[in-house]
């Protein structure tokens, strides 16, 4: 059986070429074990970076969809910069929220040479995307610090995470504001985006003003708008314009700057 | 292992098959409806294992299938999966290899509908007109190659095919057609069959 033995052969092939010789369906949420955990993978990372001074910068990009060649433009941009200690996306990683998604994008975010933390975006919920965002990265709402600032990643998708959204957990992550230097918020829907109506954009807006939030950081409008003020309000360009945000934080003040390329 | 029981069943299932061919049973004519041949296949993104019934069309230029397909929860980390598969497979030319037995090259599609919860085919309505396209139908292109063996003797198959593809689904290729970061051999993944004629 000649024939056979050259499919069998094929199958060989395959298994050695492909990250899946086979597979079952689009929806599965079977994420490889080296790409799981990520967020506390990158946090530890984080932890290794010492900073002798209280200045320093981060990177702020988001929506990538699947803009893939875009992100890498944006990550090699970066990665030029030895200003920028760390990178923060703003969600929707996927665009259907596809397994195959999250890994072109984990593959992708691995060339950057710095440590880079997530928070969920609208269109990582669709499908089996929350499962695959929960294992690939991890939370869906966490908090760190970083040079005695503190940053609160917090997932505040309303329609389509059919949840109510974590108000008691959030407001606790706020409380110990006075003991750092600045509160950083990172969600993926700004205040006055769709999902919000005007109750939750007011409730959202109160707690910033309460707890002394300069800066309060999005992404989900796909176009770059600073809004200045007690709290001010930055929303991210969209990873297809090669677009993205460098934050500058400084003792008791911060500065925004957007890049293009 | 599951998966390796299933490809091992498969081809028992396929060199076995002929030893339970005796005698002739006399050639009805059959109804439309009543398919050509029953089916399985594992993976070709249409469920780990599908199952399903197929009919010959058009002087045997088409095989046209229709298919169930399930991914347990184990296999696929989260719910378990049902898909429902339209399956069209074009011989290209049949090659005459041995007694009974021919060889053909084969491409088609697929059109897959997810009959889970967690994709839809209408935007539900807490989204506004065109947030989403809707989610729960995907295509799929296949090549590949087919071996079709005639059973002299039929006592309950008239024969059999076994078949090895490499397919992807539409959203892949388009992603590794217009996309430098993503490579066309990374999009594909392998898929193998069996039909069973009476």
């Amino acid at each position: 059986m000649k024939f056979l033995k050259v499919a069998l052969l094929s199958l060989v092939f395959v298994f050695s070429a492909c990250d899946h010789p086979f597979e079952f369906s689009v929806y599965e949420a079977n994420v490889k074990s080296k790409q799981q955990n990520t967020t506390d993978k990158n946090l530890k990372l984080l932890e290794s970076i010492l900073v002798e001074s209280k200045d320093f910068k981060f990177a702020f990009i988001s929506d990538v969809h699947f803009f893939y060649d875009q992100l890498k433009t944006v990550i090699n941009d970066i990665n030029k910069r030895d200003d920028i200690l760390f990178v923060i996306f703003g969600g929707d990683i996927a665009d259907q929220a596809l397994l195959r998604e999250y890994e072109i994008f984990h593959d992708i975010m691995s060339s950057l040479k710095k440590p880079y933390l997530t928070v969920i975006g609208n269109h990582d919920y669709n499908n089996n995307g929350a499962i695959i965002y929960k294992k690939m990265f991890g939370d869906y709402n966490y908090s760190f610090e970083f040079n005695n600032n503190k940053f609160i990643l917090f997932d505040d998708v309303v329609w389509e995470s059919d949840k109510e959204l974590d108000f008691d957990w959030f407001t606790s992550e706020l409380k110990n504001n006075t003991n750092f230097n600045q509160v950083f918020v990172i969600t993926h829907i700004p205040p006055n985006g769709d999902q919000f109506d005007d109750e939750l954009e007011q409730k959202y807006r109160a707690l910033m003003l309460e707890y002394n939030v300069p800066l309060s950081i999005h992404g989900h409008t796909h176009t770059y708008n600073f809004e200045e003020g007690d709290v001010s309000y930055l929303t991210a360009p969209a990873v297809k314009q090669k677009a993205y945000n460098i934050v500058s934080v400084k003792d008791k003040s911060f500065s925004v700057e957007l890049i293009e390329l | 292992m599951k998966i390796k029981n299933i490809f091992i069943v498969s081809i028992l299932v396929l060199f076995f098959s002929n030893s339970y061919a005796q005698e002739t049973i006399s050639v009805k004519e059959k109804s439309w409806y009543v398919p050509d041949y029953v089916k399985t296949q594992f993976a070709g993104n249409i469920g780990l294992i599908s199952v399903g019934v197929g009919y010959q069309l058009f002087n045997e230029v088409l095989y046209s299938e229709l298919l169930y397909g399930f991914v347990p929860e184990s296999a696929s980390k989260a719910d378990n999966i049902h898909l429902i598969t339209i399956k069209n497979t074009f011989p290209i030319f049949r090659k005459e290899i041995g007694e009974n037995l021919t060889i053909s090259p084969i491409a088609g599609f697929t059109t897959t509908l997810d009959i889970g919860t967690n994709s839809f085919t209408t935007l539900p309505s807490k989204y506004p007109d065109g947030y989403y396209f809707p989610t729960a139908v995907h295509f799929t292109l296949f090549g590949g190659a087919l071996i079709h063996k005639d059973f002299k003797k039929p006592k309950i198959f008239k024969g059999v095919d076994f078949y090895l593809e490499f397919g992807t689904v539409e959203t892949y290729l388009w992603y590794a057609i217009t996309l430098k970061e993503v490579d066309l051999i990374d999009v594909f993944s392998a898929d193998i069959g069996v039909n069973f004629y009476f």
